[in-house]
């Protein structure tokens, strides 16, 4: 290629990212620029220097191959699509959660409260609340399938994003935690554990009650855990 | 000395529905003289305030003021100090309950829990009922 069309090709793609917002950059116009830029000046260096030649073609092939598995992790399907339905689902299923806790526990409460003026009567009216307590426990069908939609939906982006990491091989950055979330780390608990306490009721009583020390019971949780 | 079933007790926790889980587990063993707080901040209000309560159960887990820090609060107060103070908690990871012990927590449960744990930690801490 003539040097003089060469020049012109790369001014063209400099006034690109000249005419390019660089306030807002866009990662993928970002990428498509550099792309142009790249190859315009691999075919300059390239009739100078075959070596120069080669490392253009492969800063333009991972710049090119970068910019495809961006598009393969499909990011604003998962930001406008996926998460916004999962978050949708777990708001659902906390609010049936606690409108079935309410109901059931609303008529538990009217049970206790009963004042029966005959054993028919009383138990007529026992019945009746009962039925409604097994009525409000249809619940969990419809909360089960909501989760399930959204293990499925953390899967499929699991999925992608490991795929991601993996090909472009992505290391992690430090964690920046706002004030709130240093606050929260340092003071919250992790809450319930995954099959069951992480120390038994059992064992906390027995530290409580003297009978094993602190030290006991630490050693005591490891113990089981090689047990 | 026997128990005076008429004390108030004051229930912490960020989470209504434990709230009346545990008033009506409190209601069934006795106690009616219940109060509540959302948070380990307003709990402390509520006894620095004058409320002279006979027990405090708390979770941990609450915001801005957590369960632990509201004990701590209550172990360094001379007024409150000698308020007995039950954590109710779903994490109960060894190294928390340990913290929790040496701060001065008369007894630990961890959720889910029933009426009958609840009375036996109770009565370890107050007396026989």
């Amino acid at each position: 290629m003539p040097a003089t069309d060469v020049a012109s090709k790369i001014r063209a793609a400099l006034d690109d990212i000249k005419s390019t917002d660089l306030d807002d950059p866009r990662l993928m116009e970002v990428l498509g620029l550099a792309e142009n830029l790249v190859e315009a000046m691999k075919l300059f260096f390239g009739s100078l220097d075959t070596s120069v030649h080669g490392e253009f073609r492969y800063i333009a092939e991972y710049i090119a191959r970068t910019r495809d598995e961006i598009a393969a992790l499909r990011p604003n399907d998962i930001r406008e699509a996926r998460l916004p339905t999962a978050g949708a689902e777990l708001e659902a299923v906390v609010n049936d959660t606690e409108k079935a806790t309410e109901t059931i526990m609303s008529l538990a409460e009217d049970i206790l409260a009963l004042e029966p003026d005959s054993l028919e009567h009383y138990k007529a009216q026992v019945d009746e609340k009962m039925m409604a307590m097994i009525e409000a426990c249809s619940f969990q069908d419809i909360t089960g399938q909501r989760v399930s939609k959204v293990v499925t939906t953390l899967t499929h982006i699991e999925e992608r994003v490991s795929r991601f990491a993996s090909v472009m091989g992505v290391l992690d950055a430090e964690e920046e935690a706002d004030e709130k979330d240093q606050w929260r780390k340092e003071n919250l608990l992790n809450g319930p554990q995954i099959d069951g306490p992480a120390t038994g009721q059992d064992a906390i009583d027995a530290l409580f009650d003297g009978e094993i020390s602190d030290e006991q019971l630490n050693q005591g949780d490891i113990d089981d855990l090689f047990a | 000395m026997a128990v005076d079933m008429a004390m108030p007790i004051l229930v912490v926790d960020d989470y209504k529905t434990m709230i009346r889980i545990i008033r009506n587990l409190l209601k069934q063993l006795g106690f009616n003289n219940v109060e509540e707080a959302a948070d380990g901040q307003e709990a402390l209000q509520k006894m620095q305030g004058g409320n002279r309560f006979g027990l405090v159960i708390s979770d941990w887990n609450m915001e801005p003021m957590t369960g632990y820090e509201l004990l701590k609060q209550v172990r360094s107060d001379d007024k409150l100090k000698g308020t007995p103070f039950i954590m109710i908690t779903a994490e109960s990871k060894t190294e928390n309950v340990i913290a929790a012990k040496r701060a001065g927590v008369n007894n630990y449960i961890v959720k889910p829990f029933n009426a009958a744990t609840l009375k036996a930690k109770m009565a370890s801490v107050i007396g026989d009922f």
